[in-house]
């Protein structure tokens, strides 16, 4: 198996939980991606942005992480956004839905901008 | 262009990469590019996961042919399950609700991002034909 080298990682910013996500999103992440986000949500994180960088490929397993993401998010009441993805992710995010359940900005700033002047969070 | 590898998933990046530089030989545009990308690993994928069943000792073959028109790309597989679409792919309100998994989206990509995608007969595993309409004319100096 051609594992390939995602790297996850998790930070603060602002009152904002950021997950980095460098690598291709695909089956291999899930563990990665799961434990980030267990990780920023027992540490009380309301607003979470996954943070994708701009070259990276994300495919239908990965895909399906990020549902399993938006199920865990909508059951601990978070909030949830993209940043970074490229426009051919961006229209793949909106062809599949999860747009609809999470905002999407070009990059983490544009994230933090929106994300701190949300009423909501 | 023709290429050959085992039923590994990570090949799939291979594959596409091969194509993708194939694609931008013949000028097709890069944001179509990323589209056949997409649609090529998933088709990939299928044949590794369903049609050859992860067995490694079986082979995934993508052609890839230029007509001027539409780039073709055909991905086989040497597994002895026939497998096609499924009923209408589960929306993800419906993954959400938890009426089905979440994986499955596939096909539905396949189809939204290329001008075709079919099975076509063959006489041993799957064949799955993809094409994208090409605007751009040739423009690879490479032999």
């Amino acid at each position: 198996m051609l594992e390939d080298e995602l790297t996850v990682s998790t930070r603060q910013r602002e009152g904002v939980a950021i997950v980095d996500l460098m690598g291709d999103v695909t089956t291999f992440a899930e563990e990665k991606i799961n434990q980030a986000y267990r990780e920023v949500t027992t540490q009380g994180a309301r607003q979470v942005l996954l943070n994708f960088r701009q070259n990276d490929s994300i495919n239908s397993a990965g895909i399906a992480i990020l549902i399993g993401i938006v199920t865990e998010v909508n059951r601990n009441q978070q909030k949830l956004a993209f940043s970074g993805l490229s426009q051919h992710f961006q229209k793949i995010f909106r062809m599949v839905g999860l747009a609809q359940y999470a905002d999407i900005y070009q990059d983490e700033e544009e994230a933090l901008k929106h994300l701190n002047s949300d009423p909501e969070t | 262009m023709e290429l050959s590898f085992p039923s590994e998933l990570g090949y799939e990046v291979v594959a596409r990469d091969a194509v993708a530089a194939f694609a931008r030989c013949v000028g097709i545009d890069k944001n179509r590019i990323e589209d056949i990308k997409t649609a090529l690993s998933e088709a990939c994928i299928n044949a590794i996961e369903h049609g050859n069943q992860f067995d490694a000792n079986l082979r995934v073959m993508v052609t890839c042919k230029h007509n001027g028109d539409h780039l073709t790309v055909e991905v086989r597989d040497q597994g002895m399950k026939e497998y096609t679409a499924g009923g209408k792919p589960l929306t993800i309100e419906e993954k959400l609700a938890g009426l089905g998994p979440l994986r499955g989206m596939g096909l539905m990509l396949i189809t939204e991002l290329s001008d075709g995608a079919e099975f076509v007969p063959v006489s041993q595993g799957n064949c799955f034909r993809l094409t994208f309409s090409v605007l751009q004319p040739a423009i690879c100096h490479h032999s």
